[in-house]
């Protein structure tokens, strides 16, 4: 309790976004100073569009999972829900203007119907994710598990029926897929999306409600709170998120591929929320949070693609796990000082050493080993694995033999 | 003389804000019953926390057979041969006896395979040793209560503890459990074990004890032979001042009925008795406390939250508040109606640890926070500098976390919650566990003041002096039923504890 600090300049001193902002500078002036292509100083804008569309695809559908997340439960659907909604969103399409999909112009009253539509089917399924939860009782990791596989599914299923055998579908109208996946329409969007959570979440008793859900659920339906009825709402924000992006994302990549699209997606927005903050415990985390969670990972993964070259969305998900971990361990909740903690004390400690060390010289040769660099010699991982493995060795020392202080 | 097995020297401890211990220092002798009393949150359980090795961070020292010792965990001190009875059991239900009594130090054949047979065995025979026949190798969780309080017993024996401490035994055990625990502790203290017991219940510790400590508030008190003193002495010396001649001012006048409830039932589908609750009826007045009686599994909490919609299944009967019919499905609905119910377990029912005091105060009563769909921040604010003020709640400001307040102003703030949402009706269900004797007695002084203001309240409390102290009219549950009701001036604890405990009579009318 005693670094919870009283005064406004200290909690926002020690509050999530800030020292998110502070690390989010600290990569983009890492990049720039290690990119040898200097993309940052030659085309700051195109690197821009690239990371802030990025962030906004991820962001919408963080932003439900984190209000999913704020509220106490966790949905593992969002994936699926974007490329079942993708698919629905073309489907309608077929269906609604089978001429105009054909020749390439849909009509506009066509695509209205269409949207509308698939943001219903995304509430329907956060509906249904609702009734899992709260009327049969399931765990909400083992509803949304369901749905993870079953959605995904559903749409390969639907795709040849309304394509005539195809596994996909292809957007068909070049000028609407201009507008849909334009980023600075989808920005805005995003932006007002954002701010009507924000004010939700921080301004309305229905967002605090939601919060004290989270917080402890018994006391909060013995506050009067229904909490069916909040547990409804969010899931039906995470779910209608999803859809959003299923739409955007559906014209961003031109095609429509339930096999897929957006796999495994749902657990960078869960990432995303707990890099900005959120507690898987449920109760704590923000909108601003969230969004700036989103800015950071999706940077730190265009620095890397930066840094390391081509190829490199190959390392996502291993800087996805990396900046998880790390996040987690400097924002943890009473958990002290850093340097007072034990990590590598006790038998697991000194057994997971020669692990990192590995791993530590096998990033180097793949992040380094592909590109043509001149100082690059395949020794140098040698050298990095042995002295990480005794760095930790030393820490482990160390911490053997200090003291530990919570006498005091 | 012999030298003391345990030595306590200045031990502190501290939860947050409240004092859990402060200085305590006394010495336990080698194969004496040494019995621990002290009222609820004297500190008795955190001292013995310490002493087995939960608590591992505290002020002060400890020795052990003269040496001092800091156990960084439970195997610490059991390797010291200290074992620990703890008031809630810790048994894994979902394994049978032999598995639980040998947790952690499972027998072997050979380095790979775990020898069940030898452990049944093992447990058995120890099991014999305290006079129970039950097979090991059935589930824990379907042991009751008592029988699983042996198995713990039987496993403090398994890792041969010198050392045994009991908090709280018969707090859940029938009469012949509890005399077959006396026969288990006389054994356990034939062999030459020591053995700390900690009860409030003066019989019990004056028919097992060579010596007794009494804390209060954190603190050592006194320690007695046994021989050399008597129940009165002690009770006083737990209270230190006499609860029961607390001044609480005036008893405000009784207005007129405003809550009525008639032949009220609450089925128990699958389990023998049939019902939690039977044709209860009572009717409360503004400005009136009725006080509920019961031991534990009367039924005292399930009454409370068929009141207040909180019932996993719907309640039979009626229910008249201000003489409108309401049956709430749901708490929301109660709280429309004008009813408030504050939690008998404020950690897991009532306070939102990852809010604020001032979020803590206004979750009830959002909706008087707003300035047309948003929230007002300052609104909030003042009511609840109000609250705060108007119930004495210590706390640094609004913003501090509901965690760093002591349980009695945790309580007051669970208290100020509801007085925010205007009830009729407050319903309290043992409003001042784990609340140290100084705020009980302010919560006592802001129950009777929200009387003076019209409220009818309901209380109910596991400690009859403080029943006796607050309440107009004291109602006795028993299994279930309604068994008796006394007017303050009729009721004395012995009428109340044969009443709870005697089972059910018919009452007329």
């Amino acid at each position: 309790m005693s670094n919870d600090s009283p005064t406004f300049i200290g909690r926002l001193l020690s509050s999530v976004e800030l020292k998110l902002i502070f690390s989010w500078l600290l990569v983009v002036a890492v990049t720039m100073a290690l990119d040898t292509n200097h993309t940052y100083w030659d085309s700051p804008g195109d690197s821009a569009e690239v990371v802030l569309r990025q962030t906004v695809l991820l962001g919408f559908f963080a932003l439900g999972s984190a209000i999913i997340i704020i509220s106490g439960g966790i949905d593992l659907s969002s994936g699926s829900v974007i490329a079942m909604s993708a698919t629905v969103f073309g489907s309608l399409m077929i269906v609604l203007d089978p001429e105009g999909f054909r020749q390439g112009h849909v009509s506009s009253l066509a695509v209205i119907l269409a949207i509308a539509g698939t943001l219903l089917v995304g509430a329907m399924i956060g509906t249904l994710h609702a009734w899992l939860i709260t009327s049969v009782g399931l765990p909400p990791f083992v509803a949304t598990l369901a749905t993870l596989v079953g959605l995904r599914s559903f749409g390969r299923g639907l795709t040849p029926t309304l394509t005539g055998g195809k596994s996909q579908i292809d957007f068909p109208d070049a000028a609407l897929r201009a507008t849909l996946k334009d980023v600075t329409s989808i920005s805005i969007l995003f932006v007002l999306f954002a701010l009507v959570l924000w004010i939700l979440m921080s301004r309305t008793v229905t967002g605090r409600h939601l919060q004290a859900m989270g917080g402890n659920e018994q006391a909060a339906k013995l506050s009067g709170i229904r909490t069916d009825r909040m547990k409804w709402l969010a899931y039906v924000i995470g779910a209608v998120s999803a859809s959003i992006v299923g739409i955007i994302m559906f014209a961003d990549s031109g095609s429509a591929k339930p096999d897929a699209m957006a796999r495994g997606y749902e657990l960078n927005a869960i990432a995303a929320s707990v890099i900005g903050g959120c507690s898987l415990q449920g109760g704590v985390g923000t909108i601003p949070g969230t969004i700036l969670g989103c800015l950071f990972l999706r940077t730190i993964i265009d620095a890397v693609q930066k840094i390391v070259g081509a190829g490199s969305d190959v390392f996502e998900g291993m800087i996805v796990g990396i900046v998880v971990v790390v996040a987690v361990t400097f924002s943890q909740r009473g958990g002290g000082k850093l340097s007072d903690k034990r990590f590598f004390s006790n038998e697991i400690g000194w057994t997971v050493i020669p692990a990192l060390g590995l791993l530590s010289g096998l990033s180097y040769l793949l992040f380094f080993g592909n590109g043509n660099r001149e100082w690059y010699a395949p020794y140098q991982a040698v050298v990095v694995c042995v002295v990480v493995i005794a760095c930790l060795i030393g820490r482990a020392v160390m911490e053997t033999f200090t003291k530990s202080s919570d006498a005091s | 003389m012999t030298s003391p097995i345990i030595s306590i020297e200045n031990i502190s401890k501290r939860f947050g804000g409240t004092r859990a211990l402060h200085q305590v220092s006394f010495d336990v002798m080698p194969g004496e019953v040494h019995a621990i009393c002290g009222e609820n949150g004297a500190g008795k359980s955190t001292l013995m926390k310490i002493l087995s090795g939960v608590i591992t961070d505290y002020d002060g020292q400890l020795f052990i057979d003269g040496q001092p010792v800091e156990f960084r965990g439970t195997r610490d001190a059991e390797s010291m041969g200290i074992s620990i009875i703890h008031q809630e059991l810790n048994l894994v239900e979902q394994l049978s006896i032999s598995a639980n009594i040998f947790l952690g130090r499972e027998m072997r054949s050979g380095w790979i395979f775990r020898n069940d047979r030898d452990m049944h065995q093992a447990a058995s025979e120890l099991l014999r040793s305290l006079d129970c026949d039950i097979p090991t190798t059935r589930l824990a969780g379907s042991l009751r209560v008592g029988d699983q309080q042996l198995i713990e017993i039987a496993k403090a024996l398994s890792i041969q503890s010198r050392i045994v401490v009991m908090d709280e035994p018969t707090s859940a055990l029938t009469e012949s459990e509890v005399e077959r625990l006396y026969r288990v502790i006389a054994k356990l203290r034939s062999q030459g074990a020591t053995i700390l017991y900690i009860s409030h219940k003066m019989d019990e510790v004056f028919d097992l004890s060579d010596r007794i400590t009494v804390m209060r508030d954190g603190q050592f008190i006194e320690t007695l032979a046994t021989k050399e003193t008597n129940p009165r002495e002690i009770t006083k010396l737990m209270v230190g001042r006499d609860i029961e001649s607390l001044d609480l001012g005036p008893r405000p006048e009784r207005g007129e009925k405003i809550l009525e409830v008639r032949n009220l039932s609450l089925a128990w589908p699958g389990h023998a008795r049939g019902y939690r609750l039977k044709d209860i009826s009572l009717d409360l007045h503004r400005g009136e406390v009725l006080g509920i009686a019961g031991l534990m599994g009367a039924g005292r909490t399930e009454l409370l939250e068929c009141l207040f919609g909180a019932s996993t299944i719907p309640p039979t009967g009626e229910i008249l508040l201000d003489g409108d019919s309401i049956m709430p499905r749901h708490p929301s609905e109660a709280k429309r109606s004008g009813l408030a119910l504050v939690t008998e377990d404020r950690k897991r029912l009532g306070i939102f640890s990852n809010m604020n005091v001032g979020r803590n105060l206004s979750i009830c009563a959002m909706h008087e926070a707003t300035i047309g769909p948003l929230l007002s921040y300052s609104k909030e604010r003042t009511t609840g500098d109000e609250t705060v003020e108007k119930l004495k709640i210590k706390t640094a400001s609004l913003e501090a976390p509901i965690g760093s307040l002591s349980g009695g102003n945790q309580q007051k703030c669970i208290v100020g919650r509801w007085l925010l949402t205007n009830p009729k009706v407050l319903l309290l269900d043992d409003p001042t566990r784990g609340v140290d004797v100084g705020a009980k007695a302010e919560l006592y002084r802001v129950i009777r003041g929200l009387c003076s203001e019209g409220l009818g309240v309901i209380v109910t409390s596991s400690e009859l002096p403080e029943l006796l102290t607050l309440s107009d009219r004291i109602m006795v549950l028993s299994e279930g039923r309604k068994t008796a009701e006394f007017a303050i001036a009729d009721a004395t604890q012995e009428k109340i504890m044969e009443a709870a405990t005697g089972g059910w009579q018919p009452a007329h009318g």
